[in-house]
């Protein structure tokens, strides 16, 4: 084993400043409207964010290569699920063997019906309708 | 060898607290063994029961109701309580520090924790026996799930407490091969088992957090109403199959490759000849769990999953295969040639060989999409899984444990009556099963407890096998426990099998409580045969 790594306090507060900056960069970014991407930045804005205290408060950087190994398989084996999980969310319906999974889950779903359509702001969109049915005029 | 009684780990220290509060993984280990062994023959039991009512079309015995609580039962109790615990717990604990020559794991605290947590989740499961049932199926699919009345929520808590024993094992046994070693017993000497539960380990780390989120997000829609299953609330139901088996595929690498490990051990000594492709098998077990991360999708083929995942899945699904027959050819290379003896031990081994390549096989069938979509959730699949899962796992465990017992408990078994029982269990298993595979071809579907008059005959056949099966493996089992009673003592120095490994040329059976009486000192390989040294040394 190496010797222990003594951090000295400065970087332990440029950290913490970083991380609290992110923390404000996320409450920002909800307020943008990137459509689907801000799920994505809102996830690459916590992997940094906790991928900065293992490395830097819980002293991976400095540790055996092992450990980080560990570490980035996480990573990778998350990237795998969610990537794979995707394309078929993506791909659902190709071929146009099962037409009615085709669409965007969501589109269709009840919970929808119930509550008028908005964007992400919560303001109402124009419902370009042929997938809602009848009891629409119930509302 | 002086004094008669010489302190073992079983008999010192002495008393229940002792036993309860032990840090000793040998202790910990056994207690993981009878645990297992109880759920064990409880999961049997209501396989009978199920069996039985299938024996004749109708409900004769139970009602639909009381048969779907059952196969969950089942399920649940077999996959959550018993394999996949058990095993690595069980011989796992008892056999790691043993063979990397240490005193105990790396973390011994968080053993018995890990103990504690299992035994805390599996109150909850034998909860759900008596609030009367749950009846989803072992796999908890929405949207069912999240809408039937029955017991899914403390069903899936005590798995989701399950699963963190499974992770804090896992860490402890990466910690204690990495850290525990000793001088001289570099990774290519370390026996095949080691690497067998670091490779479980690892999918058991990667892999379980999985499963723990699944049955959060599952209870989040059933508590808060948040969308993520239920179509209803803007949730997909597929993702729910996409949770369960990016854990459930690598589980069932869990539940596998410490049988594997069992039986590189088993193999060698038994034909008395060095393991033929040592770094074949080592690295066939990485490569094992790290594909098995790829392939969940082949349980979904029929779930309205894209036809792009589908070929994908299905063309990854057979790359399982290649190591998979990387390490059945070694094996039986291995045997070629060596003075194979048709011990208790070897007999289960070679039950696997048979019984866990057919089971492989058929489970490349499965993962070939086209075939898949008329077999699935047909008798085909449930016996490919038993042939793996009991052919392969509880096979192999059964054979480690006749080849471990006289080693961990001092004691010797009648082996007469081990072999008579192991032809038991071979056949009986062959005669319950492999009707199956034509039960499924025919098309019967799985999760009924009736059926068309078409499938009677198989049925009655795997009904009749079945009981069978049950009797040779209480047999089996109790010939074992019988040793104890009939007090059959093994000489502490002895070495029945002429194993080469470190358990058995350096500790007495059973063990001392810190296991090696001096600092042990590696002489040579782990199966070295080949040598001279063994005829002189070991061999009695
Ligand atoms: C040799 C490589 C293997 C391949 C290619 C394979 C492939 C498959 C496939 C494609 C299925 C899905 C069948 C369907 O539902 O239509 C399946 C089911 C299953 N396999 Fe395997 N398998 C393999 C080994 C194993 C092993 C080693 C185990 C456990 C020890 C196992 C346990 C299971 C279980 C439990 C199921 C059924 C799950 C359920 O639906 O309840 N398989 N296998
Ligand atoms: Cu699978």
């Amino acid at each position: 084993m190496s010797e222990h790594h003594i951090t000295p306090l400065r970087t332990y507060l440029i950290i913490a400043a970083t991380l609290l900056f992110l923390s404000g960069v996320t409450v920002w970014v909800s307020y943008v409207d990137l459509g689907a991407l801000n799920i994505v930045v809102a996830m690459l804005v916590a992997t940094l964010k906790a991928s900065l205290v293992a490395f830097f408060f819980m002293h991976l950087l400095w540790d055996d290569k092992k450990n980080l190994t560990m570490f980035l398989m996480s990573l990778m084996f998350f990237g795998i699920f969610v990537t794979i999980t995707l394309l078929d969310t993506e791909f659902r319906g190709d071929l146009g063997l099962n037409p009615e999974t085709k669409d965007p889950i969501n589109k269709r779903a009840a919970f929808y019906d119930t509550l008028p359509l908005t964007d992400t702001h919560g303001h109402p969109v124009d419902e370009h309708s042929d997938d809602h049915h009848e009891d629409k005029d119930h509302h | 060898m002086s004094e008669n009684t010489k302190q073992n780990y079983l008999n010192h220290p002495k008393g229940i607290m002792s036993w309860l509060m032990t840090l000793d993984h040998k202790r910990i280990g056994l207690m993981y063994l009878f645990s297992g062994i109880l759920f064990f023959f409880l999961g049997g039991l209501i396989a009978l029961v199920m069996r039985f009512e299938l024996a004749a079309p109708g409900n004769d015995i139970i009602s639909n109701d009381v048969y779907n609580n059952a196969y969950t039962l089942h399920g649940a109790i077999m996959i959550f309580l018993f394999i996949i615990p058990a095993i690595p717990g069980a011989l796992g604990n008892i056999l790691l520090p043993l063979m990397v020559g240490a005193k105990d794991v790396a973390f011994p605290r968080l053993n018995l924790a890990s103990f504690y947590i299992y035994s805390f989740g599996a109150l909850f499961a034998m909860y759900t026996i008596i609030n009367g049932g749950v009846d989803t199926g072992w796999t908890f699919y929405t949207p069912y799930s999240t809408q039937s009345t029955s017991n899914v929520v403390p069903m899936t808590l005590g798995i989701f407490i399950i699963g963190f024993s499974s992770i804090l094992t896992g860490l402890n046994f990466i910690a204690t091969i990495h850290k525990m070693r000793i001088p001289g017993l570099t990774w290519y000497k370390l026996p095949l088992f080691v690497w067998a539960l670091y490779g479980t380990s690892l999918v058991q780390i990667t892999a379980t957090p999985v499963l723990a989120i699944t049955m959060v997000l599952l209870m989040l829609e059933r508590f808060l109403g948040i969308g993520i299953f239920d179509p209803a609330l803007g949730g997909d139901p597929v993702l729910y199959q996409h949770f369960f088996w990016f854990y459930s595929h690598p589980a069932v690498y869990i539940m596998i490759l410490p049988a594997f490990g069992i039986i590189s051990e088993i193999i060698p000594v038994h034909s008395r000849k060095k393991i033929w492709g040592y770094k074949f098998i080592a690295y066939s077990t990485l490569s094992i769990a790290f594909i098995g991360f790829l392939v969940w999708g082949h349980h979904m083929f029929t779930s309205g999953q894209s036809v792009f995942s589908q070929i994908v899945f299905s063309f990854i699904t057979y790359f399982v295969g290649i190591p998979t027959g990387v390490k059945i050819f070694s094996w039986i290379l291995t045997m070629y040639k060596g003075q194979v003896s048709f011990t208790p031990p070897m007999m289960y081994a070679l039950s696997f060989l048979f019984l866990f390549t057919i089971g492989g096989l058929t489970g490349i069938f499965l993962g070939a999409v086209a075939l898949d979509i008329h077999l699935h959730d047909t008798y085909f699949v449930v016996a490919h899984f038993h042939y793996v899962m009991q052919g392969g796992t509880i096979v192999a465990f059964l054979g480690g444990l006749h080849h471990w017992w006289p080693k961990s408990f001092g004691v010797m078994y009648n082996q007469t009556v081990a072999n008579i029982a192991a032809l038991g269990v071979f056949i009986g298993f062959n005669g319950t099963f492999f009707p199956q595979f034509l039960l499924g071809l025919r098309g019967m579907p799985r999760r009924y407890a009736t059926y068309d008059e078409q499938f009677v005959e198989l049925h009655s056949y795997s009904t009749f096998w079945s009981g069978i099966l049950g009797i040779s493996i209480f047999i089996a089992v109790m010939n074992l426990f019988w040793s104890f009673i009939k007090k059959n003592k093994v000489d502490p120095g002895s070495n029945p099998w002429g194993g080469m490994t470190l358990e058995w040329t350096h500790t007495s059976s059973p063990p001392h409580p810190h296991n090696f009486e001096e600092d042990p000192v590696l002489q040579h390989g782990p199966y070295d045969y080949d040598k001279v040294i063994v005829e002189k040394t070991y061999k009695k």
